[in-house]
């Protein structure tokens, strides 16, 4: 069967594979993973922000009905387990490093799975109890006594980075990284030259992952072995047992890790776990196999969290509006262990967005504070970014006259001028901005929209529209490697280092090798589950995923073509070069004679004739460095309609246009965009990881304080797929995953603010609630801003 | 321990159970039907949305010893002869579903939503009353769409 008559291959919105499973009850999730004769574990959890651990008496614990054993952090160290390894960081070669402008190192503290000598953020582990049921070890956790010191808690971003701010390790200030990016000098000039300058202060509010699979671990040890074995959902499986073989002081080949079907990630599960290693030493300690299901307020308390950025920006504009110059300070929230900063890197390094901009001076400060550590979040850095830029030009049109859509296109990059390196030093690769701005506008009804400003009016509501412009740098882990084996039984197999956590690689990753090799989808098996079989990969994350996994196969694929070539030569009597390959099929050019595939395959298995180099299983490698970071882009227009009485939006349209390079799967892409604006419009709108400032508790630990979007947040979405290839990559794929929430968290907000404008609304700090809305139409301060703002 | 029985996807089924077990429990940990999940534990997510005598209920917010004789669907209980729900099929068919993990609660709500309103669900009903079942991937776009095909194409069965 061809590939083209199977309507499998690239570019072809066919139903996913995994769906069958997940529609009928079958998928397996890590709490669905079950050992014979395993026990439960449950984590005692920090009841401060802050506070030196004393003694801790488990002696009461240990006599609980069914309580197997009660482990701390003293116990860890004396088995000499070691910190988590971080690398707040990204090294990846595309990345510009910040470091320190007084030349120190980026501070980094250990990490250790339990705390063992204070706790810096309430929910923080302190002890595991393991017990025959999961009633029972909650029961031991209750009869544990600690004596804790508590101590001054900070949890506000810009008031940790003060000096005299609560200091949570006694070895560094909270300041773990203090950069300077740009130019100082040249920005200087342009804002002494500028017609205009317009500034910007907010918060980028803490918000949470969420992804609606708990986490939950499975572990055994094998004292025969010297293995542990972890089945617990990850981004990443490979990086997930080498940081747990780390932790534990092992070999990594001493660590299986499992995972099957994963309930989301978003980068909230895109590392490693305190509980996870934890769990795989208990496992060890009490000789039987121990489970974890973390449950969902300990979830809200120690997830990784994200965003959490307290910005102070300026623009330097001429008299038409051209931008000269931007600069300002970010400061991210690292919470309170130093275990990723790429949020704060990602974010300064593309500040100035797709806007053409001379010059820029930013410093950029990593902090830490008495919350739940931080990393990335969907598209870490980047919304954040995009919404400081856009409402930096939203506020100058406002201020000085501009139309928003005209100083945009006056700034956009133009296709000629690329590759365009930006004030910060990063090479944007190419891009059709312009074009894909109006063709949202377009989209969007932007020349239709003052009639329905004026429609609503009279109904007595407010309407507002925006569009806003994004790119979102892609990098992360550079080395991905697949194994590619076409097997004589009709089936080919793919080992990767990806792990799906709902993007549907087993149906993408399949539909590459359909285009390829002209095998059904179905006949594709997507390894990626086990890392006894995938030993080298980065995982899903930094829009990733497809990118380099597409980059790989097609390496190892025509290296098997290659291979192939050589072999159906033998078998057909005839030279290399003469040999075709289409179809699935090898054919002497200008005859009759072919072979297929498979039957090459087979041959290569039970031909002794065949030169040494050809005999054995049909299989190539590719095991690579991919370098150049990839720049997806886009734009979105979003319309709200606001109830100026009660204060609540509505978004009545929102339109996307995201370029992706090569569409692998249009519905699958259009998905991903859908999910991506949800989450962004959820930020803009709704969610908020809110802690007392007073003593650092969370207050929003469950599903009745955390404002989720639901279904009636939002309308049907117009999302629209633009494609220009990207130069660097061998289909000419972007990413797709994090479009739709780059630019969301901007637009949202400029719409509001925008429907707000005749009433003099200048600003509503995110999440935009009713009440927030209500305040700003009715000239109340708003607390929240007035905290934000300093 | 006290023994519940019920008709779980059309087969009596009998455990020994705790009294404080939940039906999610039950179906989980006794039954071994993992189909049905667990994403909250404040009754909000609607992951581990099950049918008891005909009607949705979610299953983490229930006793398994009050449901003693209960009739219960699950998500592994809705083909039939090997023959996808109209709902099940609208979902594959309309990309409702990315992880997958709330995904057998919202079609289980999806089906109780037609059997309260009928079979030509508007776009805003749809949305309203979802309101109890959260989903993190999708941005409900096409849930609202599959909710609706699975609706009309339930009509004929």
């Amino acid at each position: 069967m061809s590939h083209a008559a199977s309507g499998e291959g690239i570019g072809q919105p066919i139903r996913r594979r995994e769906d069958m499973r997940l529609i009928t009850g079958k998928g397996q999730f890590s709490d669905d993973m079950n050992l014979p004769g395993q026990t439960y574990a449950v984590f005692l959890r920090a009841p401060h922000a802050h506070a030196r651990i004393g003694a801790i008496d488990t002696a009461a614990a240990l006599k609980m009905p069914g309580v197997l054993a009660v482990l701390t952090g003293k116990d860890l160290l004396a088995d000499g387990l070691k910190p988590i390894p971080h690398t707040p960081l990204l090294a990846h070669p595309a990345e510009i490093i910040p470091e320190n402008t007084d030349g120190t190192p980026v501070f980094t503290a250990p990490h250790y799975p339990l705390a063992t000598d204070k706790v810096r953020f309430v929910g923080e582990a302190v002890a595991i109890v393991v017990a025959t049921s999961i009633a029972a070890a909650k029961d031991g956790a209750e009869a544990i006594a600690i004596d804790y010191e508590p101590l001054p808690a900070v949890t506000d971003t810009v008031a940790a980075a003060a000096p005299d701010a609560p200091q949570l390790w006694d070895q560094h200030s909270n300041v773990a990284l203090d950069a300077r990016l740009g130019d100082a000098a040249a920005t200087a000039a342009a804002f002494k030259r500028a017609a205009h300058v317009v500034k910007f202060k907010t918060w980028v509010q803490r918000i949470t992952g969420v992804p609606m699979e708990p986490r939950a671990a499975l572990s055994e040890y094998d004292p025969q072995t010297k293995r542990y074995m972890l089945h617990a959902g990850s981004g990443g499986a490979v990086r997930l047992k080498n940081d747990l073989a780390t932790v534990l002081g092992v070999p990594s080949d001493d660590v299986r890790v499992l995972m099957y079907d994963v309930g989301g990630n978003f980068g909230t599960r895109g590392m490693i776990y305190p509980e996870f290693a934890a769990v795989a030493w208990a496992a060890r300690r009490v000789g039987k196999p121990v489970k974890w299901l973390c449950e969902r307020h300990e979830a809200f308390l120690c997830d990784y969290q994200g965003r959490d950025l307290a910005v102070e920006a300026e623009l330097a504009l001429d008299r038409d509006g051209t931008f000269l110059a931007m600069r300002g300070s970010n400061i991210g929230n690292a919470g309170a262990h130093t275990t990723n900063f790429s949020p704060l890197q990602k974010g300064v390094e593309i500040a100035s967005s797709i806007y053409r901009m001379p010059a820029a001076d930013f410093r950029a400060r990593a902090v830490l504070s008495n919350t739940a550590p931080t990393r990335p979040y969907r598209s870490a850095g980047r919304p954040e970014v995009m919404y400081v830029m856009e409402r930096l030009i939203d506020l100058a049109c406002r201020d000085f006259g501009f139309d928003r859509v005209e100083i945009r296109r006056r700034n956009l990059i133009a296709p000629s001028e690329l590759p365009y390196t930006n004030p910060f030093g990063m090479t944007y690769d190419s891009g059709h901005y312009r074009e894909v701005m109006d063709r949202a506008l377009k989209e969007g009804d932007w020349d239709g929209f003052p009639a329905r400003r004026a429609e609503a009016r009279a109904r007595g509501k407010y309407r507002g529209i925006a569009v806003a412009n994004y790119v979102d740098t892609a990098t992360g882990q550079p080395r991905e490697r697949t194994d590619i084996t076409i097997r004589r039984d009709g089936v080919i197999d793919v080992v990767i280092g990806t792990v799906s956590n709902g993007q549907g690689h087993e149906t993408t990753f399949a539909q590459c090798i359909n285009e390829w090799f002209a095998v059904p989808v179905d006949k594709v098996n997507i390894i990626t589950h086990d890392t006894d079989i995938v030993k080298v990969g980065g995982g899903t994350h930094s829009g990733r995923g497809m990118r380099l996994a597409s980059y790989v196969m097609k390496i190892a694929s025509d290296e098997i073509v290659e291979k192939g070539k050589r072999i159906a030569a033998h078998l057909l009597q005839a030279k290399p070069a003469e040999i075709d390959f289409t179809d699935g099929h090898f054919r002497v050019t200008g005859s009759n004679r072919s072979v297929g595939l498979f039957e090459v395959a087979a041959a290569a298995l039970d031909q002794s004739d065949l030169p040494g180099e050809l005999r054995g299983p049909l299989t190539a490698t590719c095991d690579k460095v991919v370098k150049e970071a990839a720049f997806p882009y886009g734009a979105h227009v979003c319309e709200v309609e606001i109830d100026p009485v009660m204060g609540n939006v509505e978004i009545v349209k929102y339109t996307t246009v995201d370029d992706v390079g090569r569409a692998v799967n249009p519905m699958i892409i259009h998905g991903q965009t859908h999910g991506g604006i949800a989450q962004g419009v959820g930020q803009a709108l709704l969610e908020h990881c809110a802690y007392n400032a007073a003593d650092g508790q969370l207050m929003s630990g469950s599903f009745m304080d955390y404002a989720m979007p639901r279904a009636d947040d939002f309308p049907f979405f117009d999302t629209f797929i633009s494609e220009v290839p990207m130069p660097s990559h061998p289909l000419g794929i972007r990413p797709a995953g994090e479009g739709g929430t780059c630019p969301a968290l901007a637009v949202t907000v400029n719409a509001i603010v925008d429907a707000l404008a005749d009433l003099g609304v200048r600003h509503v700090e995110m999440p935009a609630t009713p009440e927030r809305i209500w305040r700003a139409i009715n000239g109340k301060k708003d607390v929240s801003i007035a905290k934000a703002e300093g | 321990m006290p023994v519940v029985t019920m008709t779980v996807n059309g087969e009596a089924r009998s455990a020994e159970v705790e009294g404080r077990t939940l039906l999610v429990e039950f179906l989980r940990n006794h039954l071994g039907l993992t189909g049905t999940h667990v994403g909250c534990d404040t009754t909000q997510c609607g992951c581990c949305t099950v049918h008891v005598n005909g009607v949705a209920i979610k299953s983490c917010t229930a006793l398994a010893v009050a449901l003693d004789g209960a009739a219960v669907t699950t998500i592994e209980g809705l083909a039939q002869n090997g023959k996808l729900h109209p709902m099940q099929e609208a979902f594959r068919e309309h990309h409702a579903l990315q992880c997958g993990f709330c995904t057998p609660g919202m079609i289980m709500s999806a089906i109780d939503m037609v059997r309260r309103n009928g079979h030509a669900l508007d776009e805003r009903t749809v949305r309203k009353q979802l309101e109890g079942n959260i989903c993190r991937c999708t941005g409900y776009h096409n849930i609202v769409t599959a909710v609706q095909a699975g609706a009309a194409a339930m009509k004929g069965q």
